[in-house]
């Protein structure tokens, strides 16, 4: 196993070394340093809304359960019989008054505690029912309905994690007339044979868009229209030059520490954009937050915001991205639509439907970033070199007080530099 | 298989009609996507024509959940013509497909309207870039006599793995 100094070799200013993508024995330690304490994305409020409601996920490998107990408290519980490790809960989402094992039948009440043992006179004399318990993530977090858990009982506060993406949960939260969202709209789920790196890095990335979805720019250099509303999409290449056009090259993207980033809005005529459902949505929002902060919140700020280590938020076509590693060279992800709670109906199927066809597994652009990601994977087998270049921009860097971050041209590879100092910063230290 | 096709009544609506006109217009159909002639397949469907694989068993809607397709006729066309485009990387190398069609049943017939619905079995091999893979379902046409020909108002396809991670689908079922 390589030691703290060894890991930081592997990283330097502008290129990273291929085992971090390859390695299986660097993957192991991920799932350890990175995936078992940092503050991780679990599952949404709106998921289980009442007593009993469950759903079941991954953190990094771990299976965990997201249950509402009848204290209406969630709890992220570890999916694993205290008993001989059966995982307890195999359904992906359900209602249960208690969760109970196939094998032997022990069962826990939704807070996690072990509520009856069949055959109890078998128990050792001493069995202490009260410490078996199913585990709990050690600290649990949330904000506005968001979820988080760590698996860890030491490390940075979830204050200190979220406090700067607070503003990116915002921006979609409050594009619900509600003020608050659902996503209860079925999910996306999609896999690919690549380390989950890949993924993570490309949320943020806008270099590639012209050329890796030139499959669904037209002849103009634009790009399908994406919105509800809108009658065309942002124009990604200048159709004479086929070059990146102007507006893409101008792009921004940001960070703000622990990995965290985001990108600045795609250039949309907001002034045209318009339907029967936007125009309803429109007016229900202003009624609820006034003309102005209306104006505000459909003036979008932000594209995809990226909070290290698992979790994306889409403000293009709406949608929370999870991460989830499965091998070195396996990774799966899960989407959700998002329903905006309060709006038009017709306005959350435009959502729905046009995240069909830009993020499921058989939509127009994220096909083309996982054929990316697989190649990417094959590629990265060579010894050729070793490194992998991800220097765009270095030193262009420059602070942004006016939202307390730093801003580089989003076809630089700033935001994913800071990926990796946060992975360092992870992988570095024993647990 | 609780996919909401298999739910079907039973056909007695279909007594007395030939059930091979239906058989041979999906038999061909299946011809048209294993040639990769996307831009023909589209053109079965009626200009009010949708196509829906679901996302999870007995879905009820396209509406308000998330469908792996759901496209009419607009999204159908950036569909194909991205299906088109010199530079789609997940078709590079193209697939290449095999459907088989069978089980076949007329499951609804209205004659004076013209408007049929049939069910059947679709099996689909897919090839690409060193890795072959298996589609299987269900799927219910709703049809319309338009002319001497027939043609799709819905397509209705419920794989039986439609809720499981995927890997990139590119080519429609």
């Amino acid at each position: 196993m390589r030691n703290g100094h060894e890991i930081a070799r592997l990283i330097e200013p502008g290129r990273v070394h291929r085992s971090v993508y390859t390695d299986p024995e660097l993957f192991e330690l991920e799932m350890e340093r990175i995936f078992g304490r940092a503050w991780l994305f679990v599952g949404h409020e709106s998921q289980v809304p009442h007593a009993g409601d469950y759903i079941t996920t991954e953190l990094g490998r771990q299976p965990v359960i997201l249950v509402r107990h009848r204290d209406g408290i969630i709890n992220v519980l570890l999916n694993r019989c205290t008993h001989r490790g059966a995982k307890v809960v195999n359904e992906r989402k359900g209602s249960a008054a208690r969760l109970t094992c196939c094998y032997h039948g022990w069962s826990f009440d939704t807070d996690g505690r072990l509520a009856a043992v069949p055959v109890p006179e078998g128990c050792a004399a001493d069995f202490d029912q009260a410490a078996f318990g199913l585990a709990r993530a050690p600290r649990v977090g949330e904000y506005r309905g968001f979820v988080f858990a760590s698996l860890a009982a030491k490390g940075s506060s979830f204050e200190d994690h979220i406090g700067p993406m607070k503003r990116n949960i915002d921006d979609l939260v409050d594009r619900a007339p509600d003020g608050a969202l659902a996503l209860d709209a079925g999910v996306h789920r999609y896999a690919y044979n690549g380390n989950w790196k890949l993924q993570v890095e490309n949320v943020l990335d806008s270099y590639h868009v012209p050329f890796g979805h030139a499959s669904t720019i037209n002849k103009q250099g634009v790009q399908f229209a994406r919105r509800e509303g809108d009658r065309q999409g942002a124009t990604v290449v200048e159709a004479e030059k086929t070059q990146t056009a102007a507006a893409w090259r101008e792009r921004k993207s940001y960070i703000a520490g622990n990995g965290h980033g985001w990108t600045s809005n795609t250039s949309l005529d907001e002034g045209k954009r318009s339907s029967p459902a936007f125009d309803e949505y429109k007016r229900v929002l202003a009624e609820k937050v006034g003309a102005e902060r209306a104006q505000q919140i459909l003036t979008p700020r932000l594209h995809n915001s990226l909070i290290y280590p698992n979790v994306s938020i889409m403000g293009l076509n709406i949608h929370v991205r999870v991460i989830k590693p499965v091998a070195v060279d396996r990774t799966e992800v899960t989407i959700y639509p998002i329903r905006l709670l309060g709006a038009p109906p017709a306005m959350n199927f435009g959502n729905v439907r046009l995240l069909n066809v830009t993020h499921s597994a058989s939509s127009f652009v994220q096909t083309d970033d996982l054929e990316s990601f697989v190649r990417a994977q094959k590629g990265l087998r060579s010894c050729a070199t070793d490194w992998v270049d991800i220097s765009r921009g270095l030193g262009e860097e420059e602070a942004d007080r006016e939202v307390n971050a730093t801003r580089a041209l989003a076809t630089h590879e700033m935001v994913v530099r800071a990926q990796y100092k946060a992975w360092l910063g992870y992988m570095r230290e024993a647990a | 298989m609780t996919g909401a096709t298999s739910r079907a009544p039973a056909p007695p609506a279909a007594v007395g009609i030939d059930r091979a006109a239906f058989e041979t217009f999906l038999i061909q159909e299946a011809r048209l996507l294993d040639e990769r002639r996307f831009r023909e397949w589209m053109e079965l469907f009626a200009e009010d024509g949708t196509y829906w694989v679901p996302a999870m068993p007995d879905q009820a809607s396209p509406f308000d959940q998330a469908s792996l397709f759901y496209d009419d006729r607009e999204l159908m066309k950036t569909r194909v013509e991205r299906l088109e485009h010199p530079r789609i990387h997940v078709q590079t190398p193209p697939s290449r497909t095999a459907h088989l069609v069978g089980n076949v049943l007329l499951e609804q017939a209205d004659e004076a309207k013209g408007e049929y619905v049939v069910g059947s079995t679709v099996i689909m091999v897919e090839y690409r870039d060193e890795a072959q893979r298996l589609f299987a379902g269900r799927q219910r046409h709703r049809l319309r006599r338009d002319g001497a020909s027939l043609r799709i108002v819905e397509k209705r396809v419920d794989l039986i793995n439609c809720d499981c991670a995927f890997e990139a689908i590119a080519v429609p079922i």
